[in-house]
């Protein structure tokens, strides 16, 4: 292929994209459901994400998965992903709620500023603390150690050309051939092929590698006539995974009386609290639900993407997912989960068209367009004060 | 006459005072002189933020953008002037600084520009996160930019340049000071009050907000060009987000508004993690135990505070119980901790430790006192500093 | 008949499906004290936003000393004359009852940013003359006491007093005042009505305002205009309109 742009991977890189847009999405309704109902961006989201990283990596050396365990082959059980995935959401959801109650709630009567700094503050103590305490993980530790579900989900797209397949079959019969001749002619002068410099010698030589080459072409394009995605298959169970877990929200915010409770305590916090809503209850709540999907998103991004794990791994992921939320509209549910993958599609699209090293600006650039045309994220309304 | 007397006497005083301090620095070791000139350039960016977040209450928390636009800007050209050979390794003169601080100020001010016009648009936290965006950009684009060093940074040749980074603080001192006193000034504070009341008042608003947003950046920028000849070498690390949150906790800490506020909280904020980075390495689980202790107690101090009827003062016999219970818990916390054989028995370097102090301390201070050291008010000076708010 | 100050002419403005201000067409004189009532909803304040360039209107247009002002911005509609109070309201809380009338006679300020931010004699001055200005106006709307005090810890009377301060140091030519005597009791509305009246008579203001205290309106108004659902209903002297049945039968429709 030349060094363009590869049209032909570009349903792969999509799918990619709406894997990572998963992860994303998944932290930034943690994100929005706390604005929602605090008006308060919550920085410390992001560490809360870091520590569901690191829970899951403890979690699996108890298990025994530890780097370099003597004997220790890729395990085969899904009951340790899932423990993972439990503990890291359990975790998180108590951080999350033990934050709300000793930081932000003090604070909820003072100015909104006094709190964002104190959420910024938690936050790094969070980042700084546990650099202190937390190991730097190898990068794809857990990736390697543990995730059972080896190779790919192929699924084939347009049916290779099978015209294209004979060719195959006949420049591989020829490259065959070739090969014969050299190992023949080797044979015959007993040396070995480098250092045969007759020019019979060269010319079979040269037959040789021109037959291989032309064979690998032949394959190539055969190959690239058809179309296929892969899916690592762990990272497919962790999309569906994360789709559930949207439902789950889903159902949650939208049939439950504490889901009624909580949209009405987002839509006006005071009136809420004299209908007698209990809205320390249901900030709470929001806490523990919001910071237990960080922790889900957590346990997956550790565990199939293959991060590298350190105390400060929440910041770029905590601020891709505030930027998903606010690009869906901030408070919006399904805001951020359009947010989430549309930010996780166009960083791969950016990788893709060969800017990698751009790829952790692409999600402001996107933000900042769309705050200029739409001033309240995509889905969201940017209130219009009466007058 | 006596205007002008009084005048030319308070900018001589400050000409004098930058030199008086740039003596000093001269006098000391490297470290000190560093610091010094570190001291004066967070208190121009603490105060240049107070002037758009505090007064104009546009919620920008990007400021190290501007900050690294004037810095870059005049390593750029600190590093033509030096192909040019018109200014050599050894160092950079002073009418180039100033000549490069100049410039500085017209590119962060224009940047500022640039930020400011989302504002017309954006309210509140939507600005909040395009302030921070623009920052973020600039670090990645500045990162593949060969010709500003790339990740790797940029050499300039050095400078003494203490004094003028305090003339600048005082410049940006003066001028906010100055505004406040005046009716442009009360215009500024009115779009903070309320947008619509002000432009129905006559005040052009979109010209106040973009006016906050170029004079704050420019300030931030001519302050970035002094630490370029400050510190002759730069890269996109002295700009993180981190930098930003912490200018914007001096304006917060030292009370939204109030200038004499932000200079305190900027002068405090700023030697609080130098003077950490001296301190003696400490064991581990001493740290956990003592982080421990002072949450408890400012658990314990926090519900005395909200406690009705306990009133302002805390200390009261509940406190007593709560120090009580603050160093048991420490000690709880500090023995536990040598149980874990990860964490049994090391000791963390302070320059590891400095951060985890200075955000302890930003929480237990957000906690204990929320509205800022001062509050909203003017540390003493009355009659030099007008109140931004009644 | 001298040129009308203000003129409404097919006024409209449309919210999505709802049309807040329907055709509504109407001149005031110079110095005239006039009155524009109707029930909850009925597009009053609207009819303000729309004279003061909030919104522009859909349709229709709005004349200001015979010139056309749709669609100019509020700071600028501001400038030429036109000054306001709003319903629910609106003061610079945190600055001292003084600063927010100095903030109001800012729009005639002469000097540049530059001048405040060097602290030029020309800016102390022009700041000055503000705060002496300003001062004058609390003086006429009783608020002298409370100058250096937070704006936002005024009783409510005295808050919408301080409105009507902020909107006098604009040195408007049309005042336009809305519900200045909501939540005021009988004698605090009784000072209000002298106290719009000496701006009409001592001070040349024209004067056009919305009110739901029927006696208020009633007394102070020298012609008043009605309307309902945007609509003008009625319109004529204040003895007129007390009788009309239409007017009669839009309030009462509300009150049922
Ligand atoms: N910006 C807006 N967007 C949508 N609808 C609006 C807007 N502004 C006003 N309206 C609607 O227009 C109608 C008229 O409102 P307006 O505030 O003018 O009433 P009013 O006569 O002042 O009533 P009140 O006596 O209660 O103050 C109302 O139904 C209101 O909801
Ligand atoms: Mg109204």
């Amino acid at each position: 292929m030349t060094a363009g742009l590869d049209a032909s991977a570009l349903p792969q890189q999509l799918l990619n994209g709406l894997m990572f847009g998963a992860i994303y999405a998944l932290v930034a309704l943690g994100y929005t459901m706390v604005y929602g109902v605090l008006k308060l961006i919550n920085f410390a989201h992001g560490e809360v994400f870091m520590v569901g990283t690191y829970t899951a990596l403890f979690v699996s050396w108890q298990m025994g998965y530890f780097q370099g365990a003597p004997g220790m082959t890729r395990a085969t059980s899904p009951a340790v992903l899932l423990l993972m995935l439990v503990a890291s959401m359990i975790v998180c959801g108590l951080l999350g709620v033990a934050i709300e109650r000793f930081a932000y709630r003090p604070m909820r009567k003072q100015a909104r500023i006094a709190s964002l700094i104190t959420a910024i503050g938690v936050s790094m103590l969070l980042q700084y603390g546990g650099a202190l305490v937390l190991p730097v993980s190898p990068p794809r530790s857990i990736l390697e150690q543990v995730n059972p579900y080896d190779g790919n989900l192929s699924i084939p797209l347009k049916p290779r050309n099978a015209s294209l397949a004979a060719s195959v079959d006949k420049a591989q019969a020829e490259e065959k051939l070739a090969a014969l001749a050299l190992e023949q002619r080797i044979k015959q002068e007993g040396v070995s092929s480098e250092f045969d410099l007759s020019e019979e010698g060269k010319k079979i030589r040269a037959a040789s590698q021109a037959a291989a080459q032309v064979s690998r072409d032949a394959e190539s394009r055969y190959n690239e006539s058809g179309m296929s995605l892969n899916v690592p298959y762990g990272q497919g169970i962790m999309f569906l995974a994360t789709l559930g877990l949207m439902g789950l929200l889903t159902y949650l915010v939208m049939f439950t009386k504490t889901g009624r409770q909580m949209r009405a305590v987002a839509h006006d916090f005071d009136s809420a609290s004299l209908m007698g809503i209990n809205v320390d209850r249901i900030v709470t709540f929001t806490f523990l639900i919001g910071s237990s999907l960080a922790g889900a998103g957590a346990m997956m991004c550790a565990t199939f993407l293959g991060t590298q794990l350190t105390s400060f791994v929440g910041v770029t992921w905590g601020v891709k997912a505030f930027v998903a939320a606010v690009l869906g509209g901030i408070g919006n549910i399904p805001g951020a989960v359009l947010g989430g993958l549309l930010i996780g599609v166009a960083e791969t699209l950016v990788v893709w068209a060969g800017g990698s090293q751009y790829k952790d600006a692409i999600a402001f650039v996107i933000l900042i367009f769309v705050l200029l045309v739409k001033p309240g994220g995509l889905l969201g309304s940017a209130k219009v004060e009466k007058v | 006459m006596k205007f002008w007397a009084v005048r030319f006497g308070s900018i001589g005083l400050a000409v004098l005072v930058s030199f008086g301090i740039g003596m000093i620095a001269q006098g000391s070791s490297g470290t000190v002189s560093r610091l010094l000139a570190l001291a004066g350039l967070y208190v121009t960016l603490a105060v240049s933020l107070n002037l758009i977040n505090g007064i104009t209450g546009q919620f920008s928390i990007g400021h190290a953008a501007f900050y690294q636009v004037g810095s870059y800007t005049a390593a750029f050209l600190a590093s033509i002037l030096l192909s040019r050979g018109v200014i050599s390794n050894l160092g950079t003169p002073i009418p180039w600084v100033l000549v490069a601080v100049a410039t500085s100020l017209v590119t962060a001010g224009i940047a500022g520009l640039f930020i400011g016009l989302p504002s017309l648009r954006l309210r509140g936290d939507y600005l909040a996160i395009v302030t921070l965006g623009f920052g973020e950009i600039l670090r990645i684009v500045i990162q593949n930019t060969p010709q500003l060093g790339g990740s790797y940074g940029i050499n300039s040749p050095k400078a003494f340049v203490v004094p003028y980074v305090w003339m600048l603080t005082f410049l940006c001192v003066g001028v906010c000071r100055n505004l406040l006193q005046t009716a442009h000034g009360l215009s500024f504070l009115s779009v903070r009050e309320d947008e619509v009341a002000s432009s129905a008042m006559g005040v052009n608003v979109t010209r106040v907000k973009v006016a906050a947003f170029v004079i704050g950046s420019a300030f931030a920028g001519a302050a970035g060009a002094l630490l370029t000849f400050n510190e002759g070498f730069i890269n996109v690390n002295s700009f993180t987000m981190d930098v930003s949150f912490i200018i914007l906790t001096m304006v917060v800490l030292g009370g939204t508004g109030s200038v004499t506020g932000s200079i305190v909280a900027a002068l405090t904020l700023f030697i609080l993690p130098e003077v950490l980075r001296d301190a003696p390495a400490m064991p581990l689980n001493a740290v956990l135990g003592t982080l421990a202790g002072i949450a408890l107690l400012v658990g314990t101090i926090r519900l005395a505070m909200d406690h009705k009827g306990l009133g302002r003062s805390i200390w009261m016999p509940k406190t007593y119980i709560g120090i009580g219970i603050a160093v048991a818990g420490g000690i709880v916390v500090s023995v536990l901790a040598n149980c874990l054989p990860a964490l049994a028995n090391r000791t963390i370097p302070s320059a590891e430790l400095r951060m985890v102090i200075f955000s302890a301390v930003l929480v237990i201070m957000m906690l204990l006192r929320p509205q800022g050291i001062f509050g909203v008010r003017e540390l003493g000076l009355k009659s030099f500093f007008r109140r931004a708010n009644a | 008949m001298p040129d009308p100050i203000l003129s409404l002419q097919n006024a409209t403005i449309q919210f999505g499906g709802l049309v807040a201000v329907d055709n509504v067409t109407f001149d005031i004189n110079p110095g005239e004290l006039f009155g524009l009532i109707g029930p909850n909803g009925a597009g009053k304040t609207t009819c303000f936003n729309l004279v003061t360039g909030v919104y522009k209107p859909t349709s229709g247009n709005i004349l200001f000393k015979g010139k056309v002002i749709n669609g100019i911005p509020p700071h600028k509609v501001a400038k030429l004359g036109i000054a306001r109070t709003f319903q629910n309201i609106r003061l610079f809380g945190a600055l001292s009852v003084l600063d927010n009338v100095v903030i109001g006679g800012f729009l005639r300020n002469q000097t540049n940013i530059f001048a405040s931010m060097a602290y030029l004699p020309g800016a102390i001055r022009e700041t000055e003359r503000l705060r002496d200005q300003a001062m004058a106006l609390l003086e006429v709307m009783d608020l002298a006491d409370e100058a250096n005090g937070r704006a936002s810890d005024l009783p409510y009377g005295k808050q919408r007093r301080l409105e009507i301060a902020r909107a006098m140091a604009t040195q408007p030519d049309l005042l336009l005042l809305d519900e200045p005597a909501a939540g005021m009791n009988p004698q605090e509305s009784e000072d209000l009505m002298n106290t719009v009246r000496k701006l009409r008579d001592d001070f040349g203001k024209t004067v056009l305002l919305i009110e739901h205290d029927m006696k208020f309106v009633m007394n102070l108004c020298e012609r008043i205009v009605v309307l309902d659902h945007g609509e003008e209903i009625a319109r004529g002297v204040p003895v007129e309109i007390r009788s009309h049945p239409e007017v009669i039968k839009a309030y009462l429709g509300e009150a049922c």
